[in-house]
């Protein structure tokens, strides 16, 4: 098993520039990966939603972010329903498109799950001991990207 | 034009049906709305829609399957992959299976209803 490298970790960066610039016009500002050395120090907001990752890699994709942030998105998306189902929907949605975009560096080898959501904090089915975590500000939000995610050798 | 629209999102299957209603398309009547697969095969064999937007992940029955077995039943349909799935082998094998064309997640409005016009029938 090893580790992904900078530039990998980079793709996931990338990924969550991408959907801003795409979706609200209006850039998010990504921050470098930094490694969870202590655990359990990753930011939990009011909802998550996560992907799993299977084939030659194993782990998870987990994004989380506060209502309000969803809230704006909805609106950037023209969505009126602001349901709690609908906000759960859309960090689902938001973590799917960012595993999904990492394919295109990754390729078929990476399979990905359909989402899985909660309100609050999601359990990881990943297995590294210090995940990366990627924070991202949005307007005047604040949301983490956790990618906990080894390849198989 | 009879559009059927697949995706497990409800988010990203309403956003789709309001862009259907863009000035620059033509008439289009949604014929139903599937959350997966499964959905997909009986509407479509209920309704026989012009147009399909498919998705590729989902639960029950993904969209690679759904898009062979739909292209099995009329292989005139036209069907437009929306996935955040974005290596070329997917892409690849989606237009093997029946696909026509492919546009990836996160698309802008102006995208889908660009996507959405190339899939008419001359």
């Amino acid at each position: 098993m090893s580790d992904l490298n900078e530039a990998e970790i980079k793709v996931f960066i990338d990924a969550v520039t991408n959907y801003f610039n795409q979706l609200t016009q209006e850039p998010a500002n990504v921050r470098g990966a930094f490694l969870d050395d202590h655990g359990g120090g990753v930011p939990v907001f009011d909802y998550s939603g996560q992907i799993a990752v299977s084939g030659q890699f194993r782990g998870t994709i987990t994004v989380s972010a506060p209502r309000a942030m969803i809230r704006h998105l909805l609106l950037a998306l023209n969505e009126s329903d602001q349901s709690d189902a609908n906000l759960r929907d859309t960090v689902g949605e938001l973590a799917n498109t960012l595993a999904g975009n990492a394919r295109k560096h990754f390729g078929g080898e990476m399979e990905i799950s359909v989402p899985r959501t909660a309100a609050g904090a999601i359990g990881s089915a990943g297995s590294r001991k210090r995940p990366y975590v990627i924070m991202v500000s949005w307007k005047t939000y604040s949301a983490s990207l956790v990618v906990d995610i080894e390849r198989l050798e | 034009m009879k559009l059927l629209i697949v995706d497990d999102s409800n988010v990203i299957r309403q956003r789709i049906a309001r862009l259907a209603s863009d000035a620059r398309l033509p008439n289009v009547e949604i014929v139903g709305q599937a959350r997966n697969g499964a959905e997909a095969l009986n509407l479509f064999v209920r309704h026989r829609p012009d147009v399909v937007t498919m998705d590729l992940t989902m639960p029950e029955l993904g969209g690679v399957e759904c898009t062979e077995q739909i292209a099995a039943i009329d292989d005139n349909v036209n069907i437009l992959v929306v996935s955040a799935l974005s290596d070329k082998s997917t892409a690849i094998t989606a237009l093997k299976k029946g696909a026509r064309g492919f546009l990836y997640k996160p698309f802008t409005d102006d995208q889908l209803v660009q996507a959405l016009l190339e899939m008419l029938p001359p």
